[in-house]
């Protein structure tokens, strides 16, 4: 029943409308005049006492907004339009990490999708047009609408998996772009958020499969190289299995081997395994050679930080914040010498020397030496600066939010920081952390970085006074803030990112990419110089520039990804029926057409009784 | 408004050479029944008579007393001027229909009429009258004789503004409560009320020896009865009565009949009992009404 639904029961209230304009119009307008005597010889109207009027018009309108009001609220007989008549198929194909998992027969769930949309397409009666749809990070249509069975398997096989963990967004957009099709297959390998597919407002029932057994995995949660001759690394393992798995961790450092040991992993518990100290900086890599079900997770990097002395400035007219971002830049690389002073006294800090690191907050201190610098808090631009701003400032907010943060996605509650600064970001910086102001829509940057010819540049917008940065309540500014650290003194050929992240690399001109399964592509700058990619497989990446060569190591790992322990059992098939209400709107035409043929021979009369009181009356217009 | 017109110099400049004629002489026997006590204060003489005990010697002929012998008192005619006062309608009814502006039409024939007024510097006066709060407002201005003063009149005739209703026989009583001499008293009108109310108001003026002309002012709609055609419901301005109507062509010339036959009596009355009767129907015939209706009203070049 259509006016169950409130939504259709407003449509209802048009009749409200009218019969509230019917008594209004009761009251009949009041002209005033300068004298009722003048109207003496007027005869008055004869169904001038008459409590009830049968108005015509009223009936008329009535009738009209009765029938237009039933269409719209679905109080119609319905026609069975059956949705398998229909000839458009969408087959839509989820493409996250656990998609790549390999059962015990040796076959991946993508595999298995594909060999089961393979017989689909095979068995649907000639003429049925297919599109593939596959979603991951984002959704998209590997093949448009096609009734040729060759090229829509060719679509279907060509799908591939990545290492990373399906967005139910990506879902959704899949689903809106699958909304005209008469009949939808979903290929998965677990069942898709409650609701999502009814929101998704699709004309048919959505078939859903099930694809891939429950299978155990092992994961490389984390990687923690550690300082070399100081202290020890750690390594965080995690069983996904019900069962006890073996577990045989290596981990290597500068291409030698520093850890080997086969473990048992508890069922669905982690355990920590350290190593080293190690006795040198530099990349360090951990692989579990245990074969699992999905290898993406089986291999991490990280950076060891380089045992060479470095320097480091700190400049704060903060005392306070001058010591917390010292023992922030100490914790990420001990070796760090580093030099605090107030840049209202010159005389505390050296400007001749060359620093690796200078971490400026709230000042502007020109002409220092530094091969990374990290601008927090930068202050605007002044009449009496001499040089143009690096970052330009273009106004503050008093109490600022952040919002979302590069490896945490959306955070699930704002942080709230304190002031912060709004940076017209240029466009070699990339933004890893976005917020607003208070009761503010428009988000800016709040961290930042990028690299420059002289140097990497890193910004964090929002200032760190009053121990903002040891604030366990504000644990995200803190992370924020290390994580530009580490980006800005990272060696400049060497990046280690998570799958999915956007990485951008400074090329002048085009550049050769090539994937950790070999494949190579060429990939153009754009406007600022700068080469793109986002790695959807983990492993080596290596970006052949003409400045040199870049490797990006991409981590993959993902908790609810990775868990192949699904409950359901293989191939599952489910219906999950689509958003009612859509489907009434699609069989309205042919059983409406008598309500609105009746609307509209009701508004004619009425247009010809109009008519006739115009012209007995005299008037062009009623 | 239409009545800030009555201030342009080019409508002042239309009116330079009028005057407004008078039954009544101008001239009149001062002191009439003091004979000997008073004498009239003009130059122009008018007759001789005997002295009496009491009069005073600056007027004895004193050449015939030494040719005859004989004491005799030259009179000369009295300097007396006529009192005029413009009298409009500022009831609510004077602001309905919106469109026709009654009551400024009213106002720029009055401040004419009293401009014209001006020419033999006559003392004259603007009056409104409406039945406010329960009783009845007469506002008038002071008496004034030159034209170089007419532009006194200007804060009255632009800030008069219409409300209550029409109590034309209240206002007249109020006017003759001042116990004025009489002189001329000009109403200027809708006359939306009965006939009984502007008999007895004109009447009581002429009672009183005051010398009547009245303007009948109405607006183009209400003279034409053009309403809008349907069927609605029509309220009286200064009453609040209410009365459902169906309008259309007929209705309409029913009107127009009506507003004719309120006219023609009015004017009929004003006939009988010597009234001078001039209709205004309409700002948009303001030339017309001057050059057509003044003459009625005794204005001549």
């Amino acid at each position: 029943m259509g006016f169950l639904d409130p939504v259709k029961l407003l449509y209802a209230l048009s009749l409200a409308a009218l019969v509230a304009i019917y008594l209004r119009s009761r009251s009949r307008p009041t002209i005033e005049v300068s004298s009722l005597m003048l109207f003496e010889e007027v005869a008055a109207p004869i169904a001038k006492s008459r409590v009830l009027r049968l108005d015509l018009m009223f009936w008329l309108e009535a009738a009209a907004l009765a029938a237009l009001t039933l269409t719209l609220g679905g109080l119609y007989m319905r026609r069975g339009v059956p949705v398998s008549t229909a000839r458009e198929h969408a087959l839509i194909f989820d493409l996250g990490a656990g998609m790549g998992a390999v059962g015990e027969s040796g076959q991946s769930r993508l595999a298995a999708a594909q060999q089961a949309a393979d017989a689909l397409v095979a068995a649907a009666p000639a003429g049925t047009h297919f599109s593939v749809i596959g979603y991951a990070l984002e959704a998209a249509t590997t093949r448009p609408s096609s009734a040729r069975p060759d090229e829509v398997r060719a679509a279907i096989g060509a799908l591939a998996p990545a290492a990373v963990a399906t967005r139910p967004a990506a879902l959704r957009a899949a689903l809106l772009r699958a909304r005209g099709a008469g009949a939808v297959t979903l290929y998965a390998d677990r069942p898709p958020p409650a609701g999502l597919i009814g929101e998704a407002g699709l004309a048919a029932a959505v078939d859903f499969h099930q694809v891939g057994a429950p299978a155990a995995n092992l994961a490389i949660v984390s990687i923690d190289p550690g300082v070399p001759h100081s202290t020890v690394g750690r390594a965080v393992v995690r069983n996904f299995s019900p069962r006890p798995e073996p577990c045989e961790l290596v981990i290597e450092a500068g291409g030698r081997e520093v850890f080997h040991s086969t473990l048992i992993v508890e069922p669905r518990a982690a355990i920590v395994v350290p190593f080293g100290p190690l006795m040198a900086g530099g990349l360090v890599h951990a692989r579990i050679v245990t074969p699992d079900a999905l290898a993406a997770d089986n291999q991490r990097w990280a950076l060891a930080p380089s045992i060479a002395q470095a320097r480091a400035l700190v400049l704060s007219p903060d005392a306070a914040a001058r010591d917390d971002l010292a023992r922030i830049v100490l914790a990420i690389n001990p070796n760090y010498l580093v030099t605090a002073g107030d840049p209202a006294q010159p005389k505390t800090f050296n400007r001749a020397i060359h620093y690796d690191l200078a971490v400026l907050h709230d000042c502007s201190v020109e002409g220092i030496d530094a091969a990374a610098r990290l601008l927090i808090f930068p202050e605007p631009h002044l009449l009496t600066s001499r040089l143009p701003q690096l970052l330009p400032v273009t106004g503050s907010v008093a109490v600022a939010e952040m919002q979302e943060r590069a490896g945490a996605g959306t955070l699930g509650a704002p942080v709230l920081l304190g002031p912060a600064r709004i940076v017209d970001l240029p466009g070699w910086m990339t933004a890893t952390a976005r917020g607003a102001g208070i009761g503010d829509h428009d988000s800016f940057a709040l961290a930042a970085n990028g690299r420059m010819a002289d140097g990497a540049v890193g910004l964090i917008a929002f200032d760190v006074r009053n121990h903002l940065l040891l604030d366990p309540d504000r644990m995200d500014a803190l992370v924020a803030v290390v994580d530009t650290l580490k980006q800005i003194v990272a060696p400049p050929g060497l990046r280690i990112v998570a799958t999915g992240t956007l990485v951008s690399v400074p090329a002048f001109a085009s550049a050769r990419i090539t994937a950790p399964d070999g494949a190579t592509r060429v990939a153009l700058p754009d406007q600022w110089g700068r080469v793109q990619l986002r790695p959807l497989e983990a492993g080596r990446y290596l970006i052949a520039t003409a400045a040199g060569d870049v490797t990006v190591m991409a981590n993959y790992f993902d908790a609810g990804e990775s868990d192949l322990s699904a409950p359901a059992d293989a191939a599952q098939t489910a219906a999950v029926p689509a958003n009612p209400a859509v489907l009434n709107t699609l069989s309205v035409q042919p059983v409406a057409i008598p309500l609105i043929a009746l609307a509209l021979l009701a508004l004619l009369i009425e247009s010809i009784v109009l008519a006739r009181r115009a012209a007995r009356w005299g008037v062009s217009h009623v | 408004m239409l009545a800030t017109r009555a201030f342009e110099p080019d409508f002042l400049r239309q009116l330079d050479g009028l005057m407004l004629g008078t039954r009544r002489t101008r001239s009149q026997r001062a002191g009439r029944r003091t004979i000997g006590r008073a004498q009239g204060g003009g130059i122009e003489p008018e007759n001789f008579r005997a002295y009496t005990a009491g009069d005073d010697l600056r007027f004895l002929d004193w050449n015939a007393l030494a040719r005859h012998d004989q004491l005799t008192i030259r009179t000369f005619r009295a300097d007396r001027q006529i009192e005029i006062t413009v009298m409009v309608d500022a009831s609510a009814s004077m602001a309905i229909p919106g469109d026709d502006d009654k009551l400024g039409l009213a106002l720029l024939l009055g401040a004419g009429l009293a401009y014209i007024g001006m020419s033999e510097t006559d003392p004259v006066r603007l009056a409104a009258f409406a039945a406010r709060r329960g009783g009845t407002h007469l506002a008038t201005t002071p008496f004034r004789r030159r034209r170089e003063s007419y532009v006194d009149f200007r804060p009255f005739v632009t800030g008069l503004e219409c409300g209550g209703e029409t109590r034309l026989t209240a206002a007249v009583g109020e006017l003759l409560k001042e116990r004025r001499t009489p002189g001329i008293t000009i109403v200027l009108s809708d006359f939306l009320v009965s006939p009984g109310d502007y008999e007895d108001a004109l009447g009581r003026l002429l009672a009183a020896h005051h010398e009547v002309k009245i303007v009948h002012v109405m607006g183009d709609r209400e003279s034409t009865g053009d309403y809008p055609a349907g069927v609605y419901r029509v309220r009286d301005c200064e009453t609040g009565e209410l009365r459902d109507v169906s309008f259309g062509p007929r209705e309409s010339a029913a009107c127009q009949a009506r507003a004719a036959a309120h006219s023609a009596a009015l004017s009929a009355f004003c006939g009988r009992r010597g009234i001078m009767y001039a209709t205004a129907f309409g700002a948009s015939h303001l030339d017309e009404i001057m050059k057509r209706e003044f003459p009625r009203l005794g204005v001549i070049a």
